[in-house]
C-alpha cells in the first residue's frame, strides 16, 4: 500500500537521522509507546524515534513535517493523564536519550539538562554541594524534566516552593519547523514577551524542549516533620486551616483518609494507627523559625482535635513516614484490585465538605474512594477502586472520577493541580473555561504551532481548531495536513 | 459610556491619544475595547502611570484606556489565602484591604499609592521583596482580560495549585499592553510577618557584596530583602529578615558574626535607621530623570560593577544606584550630565551585561538619549515567535504599537 511505502520510507529516513536502534516501527517495539501512566487509554503510533541531540529532534521534527505527521513528544512515560499518549499516524519522539546534566553553576545557582535527566537525579547531582532541585513530584525518581515541564509537576513541597514554572530559568526549543529557539536563560527579566511562562505546562503542544536550565535552591537549614492522627477528615481538615492561618506556611501538609492509612500501612508496614484522618507535614527553613513553627503547628493538631502526635526520632523514621505517604497511591493496590487516580483541585479550606460530598458519591456509585492529597494547597488525589472483573465496575469508576472533578469546579477549583489536562480531562475543560478563553489559548498555541503538530488532541476539547476563529468556513491547515478530522 | 478628548496628561511617552476611555466597571472597559476594535483605533491602557516611561513611544495612539475606575476587591478568602482584585486598584488600596486579615500581597514595587494592580503585572514590577516571595510572575494565579477584538477572556483559575490550560495569566506579566487589557487578576496572598529586622554593612566593595551574600546563602540564612546602596565607589549592603521572632533574631545575630568574620563593621538598625535605609532605597527607585534596569548573573557582580555601575554612574549627576545581589538585579538612577558620553556609557554598560546573558533597559530617560540609544537593547532570540504571538493577539497591531521589544 502506498501509505505504508511511505511510512517505510519516513521510517528509513528517520533511522538515518537517530541510527537503526533508535528508531521503531514493528508492533512489538511500539506497544510501551501506546500509552504513559494512564494506562486504561491505549493507540498505536506509527513510528518511535529516540534523538540524543538537539539536531537529531530537529531533523526528525522536519521529517515528521514533512511526511505529514503528528509529533507526540513523550519523557519517561510517567503521566497521569494521557498527555503522550499518541495519535493514530502519529511520530512519538523520545527523549529519554538525552539524559546528559550539561553544565551546573552553583555560583549562581542553577543547572542546565537535557529533557530525559530524571528530576531526582538533579537534585542528586548537587546535594553534594548542599542544593536541591526544589519540585518534587512523587515520582520523582523515575520522572522525567521534559515531562515536568510539559505537565508543570508540582510535588507535596509546592506550596511553600512553587511548581515547575517558578523553576524553570531557560529551556532550548525545537519549533514545528525544525527552528531552534533560546527562551529565557539564568539572568532574570529579559526583555520580550515571557514566552517560557506559557511553555511550562503547555503539555508538549508547542514543541519539543531539548535543554532546560533550573534554578537549585540551597538546601533549608534545618527539617521538622509530625504525623498527627484525627478522628475524621473534620479535624484534620480544620487543623490545617488553623496552621495556615497562624501565619505558618509549611513546606508540606499531606492529608490521608482511614482508607489510603489502611493501604499505606498495608504497603509498608508502619505501625500507623487505624483512624479516620492523618496529616503529614514539614516545616523547613532557618532551625529557630523551624523549631517555632513546627511546636506551634502542633499546639495547633492538638487544639483542633488530633488523636495522637508522633515526631520521628531519626532522619531514618522520617523518610520512613514520607515513603508511607509516597507509596500512598501504588499501596492501593493491596486493596483494590483496580484503583484511578484523580487530580483536582479546591479551595483549602473547603476540605471538610469536600471529603463528606466524596464520601457521598461513592456511596452513590456503590465504590470506595481512598483520600491522600496535599491539603495546603488543597490539591486533592481521589483514588477511586473498583474491580474491572464486575460488569459496569470501571464505568461507574470513571463516571465517579468525572463527578468528583466537576464538584472542584464548583468549588471555585481546578480540575488539576499537577497532573495535566492531557487527553484524560481535555473534555472537562469546557468546565472550568469558556470558549473564548480557549480561543485565546488556541490563539497562543499556533503562535508557536500554527498546523497544530505537536501533541494534537490534548488539553482542548476537540473543537474549535487550533488558532482558527471559530466562525471561519474554510479547512483549518491541520485539516488540510490530515493531521485532524474536524468530525 | 462615551471617551472625553485626550489632553497633554494623558499622553504616552509625548503621544497625546485622540480620545481617553474611563471606564467605570470590567464591563465598561470591555465595551470600550470592543469600540476601538469596530472603529480599528489604536490604543493603550494606562494603570497609575509609574511604568508609563517605559519603552518607545507608540507609533500611533488614537485612545487610551485608563484603569483607575476599576478599583474593586472583587473577592477576597482570607482562609484561602487568595484574592481576586481589578486592575485599576492601587497597591497601597489593596494592602490596606487585605491589612486587618493579617495578610498582604507580597510585592514592594515603587509608588505603591500609585502603582495599579494591572500595571504591576504588565511592567512585572517588582521590589527588594522579590527575593524571597518572587515577583508578580510568581504570585499570580488567574486574570481575566479583554483581547484587542473585545472579547473578555481568562486564564488560571482562583485557586493556589492549578495546571489547567496554557497559562495565559503569566504570559500577561510584564507583556506592557501589547496582548490584552489585564481587567482582574487572581494573586496568592502571604501572612504578613509578625517581625522584622535589618542588618547593615556600610562602604564594601562590590566583591565583599558579593561574598558576604553568597556567604549566608552558604549558612542557611533565608533573607527576606537584599539591597546594596550605591555610595561613590563602594555600597551599603542592606539585609532584612523576616517572620517569626526567633527565627529573625536568630539568622540577624547569624549575619550580623558572618559579616564581622568577613572583617566589616556591621550592625542592626532600629526602627528609624531601618527606615531611613528602605526610604533610601526608595528614593533611588523613583530617581530620574534617567532610569536604568540592569540584569546579570549575580556572581558577575563585581565585573557588573566595574563595567556597567561605574562607566553609567560616571556620566550622571546626581547618581544612585541599587542592586540587589541575590537576584542578580539593580537600578541607576540619575540626571544625564553630556549626552554622547551618557548614550556611551550606557551602550558600554550594556554591551557588558549582554556579554553575561543580561540586559539593560531604559525605564525612563531623557527625549535626547532615547533617540541616542534604543531603551530595549539587543533583539532577543525569540523575537520572531513574540512577533507571532503578537500577531495572533492582536493581528491589527492596535494595543500599544511599537512600544514594546522590538517595535512590536
Amino acid at each position: 500500500m502506498a501509505a505504508d511505502t511511505t511510512l517505510a520510507d519516513l521510517a528509513r529516513r528517520m533511522a538515518a537521522v537517530v541510527g537503526p536502534r533508535n528508531c521503531f516501527s514493528s508492533d512489538a517495539d511500539l506497544l510501551t509507546y501506546e500509552c504513559d501512566g494512564l494506562t486504561h487509554g491505549r493507540t498505536r503510533p506509527a513510528l518511535v524515534v529516540l534523538p540524543a541531540t538537539t539536531q537529531e529532534v530537529a531533523e526528525v521534527v522536519r521529517l515528521a513535517r514533512a511526511a505529514g505527521r503528528a509529533i507526540v513528544p513523550r519523557g519517561s512515560g510517567t503521566g497521569l493523564s494521557g498527555g503522550a499518549r499518541p495519535v493514530p499516524g502519529s511520530v512519538v519522539v523520545g527523549l529519554t536519550r538525552m539524559r546528559k546534566i550539561l553544565e551546573v553553576n552553583l555560583e549562581d545557582g542553577w543547572v542546565r539538562v537535557q529533557p530525559g535527566v530524571i528530576n531526582l537525579d538533579v537534585t542528586r547531582a548537587v546535594s553534594g554541594a548542599g542544593f536541591y532541585y526544589a519540585p518534587d513530584p512523587s515520582s520523582q525518581s523515575i520522572c522525567s524534566i521534559g515531562g515536568n515541564v510539559a505537565e508543570n509537576a508540582g510535588g507535596a513541597h509546592c506550596l511553600k516552593y512553587g511548581f515547575t514554572v517558578n523553576h524553570v530559568l531557560g529551556a532550548r526549543l525545537v519549533l514545528d519547523d525544525g527552528k531552534v529557539m533560546d527562551l529565557g536563560g539564568p539572568a532574570l527579566d529579559a526583555p520580550g514577551h515571557d514566552l517560557l511562562a506559557v511553555l511550562v505546562g503547555s503539555e508538549g503542544m508547542l514543541g519539543i524542549v531539548t535543554e532546560v536550565t533550573l534554578r537549585l535552591l540551597r538546601r533549608p537549614e534545618a527539617t521538622r516533620t509530625f504525623f498527627a492522627t484525627f478522628p475524621s477528615t473534620d479535624e484534620a481538615g480544620e487543623a490545617v486551616s488553623r496552621i495556615i492561618a497562624a501565619g505558618i506556611l509549611p513546606a508540606a501538609i499531606e492529608m490521608m483518609d482511614r482508607l489510603a492509612i489502611v493501604a499505606a500501612k498495608a504497603a509498608t508496614g508502619l505501625d500507623w494507627p487505624d483512624v479516620g484522618a492523618a496529616l503529614l507535614m514539614d516545616a523547613d527553613g532557618p532551625l529557630a523559625e523551624v523549631e517555632h513553627t513546627s511546636s506551634r503547628a502542633l499546639d495547633i493538631a492538638r487544639q483542633a482535635g488530633a488523636l495522637e502526635l508522633r515526631v520521628p526520632r531519626s532522619e531514618a523514621e522520617r523518610q520512613l513516614m514520607w515513603k508511607g505517604r509516597k507509596s500512598a497511591f501504588a499501596a492501593v493496590g493491596r486493596i483494590s484490585p483496580n484503583y484511578l487516580v484523580e487530580d483536582g483541585v479546591i479551595p483549602r479550606s473547603e476540605i471538610a465538605p469536600v471529603m463528606r460530598e466524596i464520601e457521598g458519591m461513592a456511596r452513590d456509585h456503590g465504590l470506595r474512594v481512598a483520600n491522600v492529597f496535599h491539603a495546603g494547597d488543597g490539591n486533592l488525589h481521589p483514588l477511586v477502586l473498583y474491580d474491572a472483573r464486575e460488569s459496569g465496575q470501571e464505568h461507574r469508576a470513571e463516571h465517579l472520577g468525572g463527578e468528583i472533578l466537576r464538584m472542584c469546579v464548583r468549588y471555585g477549583g481546578s480540575i488539576t493541580g499537577e497532573h495535566g489536562v492531557g487527553a484524560e480531562k481535555a473534555a472537562y475543560m469546557s468546565e472550568m473555561f469558556c470558549e473564548d478563553d480557549l480561543e485565546t489559548m488556541q490563539w497562543v498555541r499556533a503562535a508557536f504551532d500554527p498546523e497544530c503538530r505537536f501533541n494534537p488532541g490534548k488539553v482542548f476539547p476537540s473543537s474549535p481548531l487550533c488558532g482558527e476563529s471559530r466562525a471561519r468556513g474554510e479547512p483549518h491547515p491541520a485539516e488540510k495536513a490530515g493531521l485532524v478530522e474536524r468530525w | 459610556m462615551d471617551p472625553r478628548p485626550g489632553i497633554a496628561a494623558d499622553a504616552v511617552l509625548g503621544v497625546v491619544p485622540r480620545l481617553v476611555f474611563e471606564p467605570a466597571t470590567v464591563a465598561e472597559a470591555a465595551a470600550a475595547v470592543a469600540r476601538c476594535a469596530r472603529d480599528h483605533l489604536t490604543l493603550a491602557f494606562v494603570g497609575g502611570g509609574t511604568d508609563l516611561a517605559l519603552g518607545t513611544p507608540p507609533e500611533t495612539l488614537d485612545a487610551v484606556l485608563r484603569t483607575s475606575g476599576l478599583a474593586r476587591v472583587v473577592e477576597h478568602a482570607p482562609a484561602d489565602q487568595v484574592v481576586t482584585v481589578e486592575a485599576g486598584m492601587t497597591l497601597a488600596a489593596l494592602q490596606g484591604a487585605l491589612a486587618p486579615h493579617g495578610q498582604w500581597l507580597a510585592l514592594d514595587p515603587p509608588w505603591p499609592g500609585r502603582a495599579t494592580v494591572g500595571g504591576i503585572v504588565a511592567a512585572n514590577a517588582f521590589g527588594p521583596r522579590r527575593a524571597r516571595y518572587g515577583s508578580a510572575r510568581d504570585l499570580i494565579l488567574g486574570a481575566s482580560l479583554v483581547r484587542a477584538d473585545g472579547t473578555a477572556a481568562k486564564g488560571g483559575g482562583k485557586v493556589v495549585k492549578n495546571v489547567a490550560g496554557f497559562d495565559l495569566p503569566r504570559l500577561l506579566v510584564g507583556s506592557l499592553g501589547t496582548l490584552g487589557l489585564v481587567t482582574t487578576v487572581t494573586f496568592r496572598l502571604h501572612p504578613r510577618p509578625e517581625a522584622a529586622a535589618t542588618v547593615r554593612v556600610r562602604e564594601v566593595d562590590a566583591a565583599g557584596v558579593w561574598a558576604l551574600t553568597r556567604a549566608a546563602r552558604q549558612a542557611q540564612l533565608e533573607p527576606s530583602s537584599s539591597a546594596a546602596l550605591v555610595v561613590s565607589d563602594r555600597l551599603d549592603l542592606a539585609v532584612r529578615f523576616e517572620g517569626f521572632a526567633p527565627g529573625v533574631e536568630q539568622q540577624s545575630e547569624r549575619w550580623l558574626a558572618l559579616a564581622r568574620a568577613a572583617g566589616l563593621a556591621a550592625e542592626r538598625l532600629d526602627e528609624p535607621g531601618a527606615r531611613a535605609f528602605w526610604d533610601r532605597h526608595d528614593a533611588v527607585r523613583t530617581d530620574g530623570p534617567l532610569r536604568a534596569k540592569l540584569s546579570a548573573p549575580p556572581s558577575a557582580l563585581p565585573e557588573v560593577a566595574r563595567q556597567a555601575l561605574a562607566p553609567l554612574l560616571g556620566e550622571l549627576s546626581p547618581a544612585s544606584a541599587v542592586w540587589y545581589p541575590e537576584l542578580g538585579l539593580g537600578f541607576v538612577a540619575g540626571s544625564p550630565a553630556r549626552l554622547p558620553a551618557v548614550a556611551q556609557a550606557i551602550e558600554e554598560a550594556r554591551a557588558a551585561l549582554e556579554q553575561r546573558g543580561g540586559s539593560l533597559v531604559l525605564a525612563d530617560a531623557p527625549t535626547e538619549v532615547r533617540s541616542a540609544v534604543d531603551v530595549w537593547g539587543a533583539a532577543p532570540p525569540a523575537l520572531p515567535l513574540m512577533r507571532e504571538l503578537k500577531q495572533r493577539l492582536d493581528p491589527d497591531r492596535r494595543l500599544n504599537p511599537g512600544r514594546f521589544v522590538g517595535g512590536l
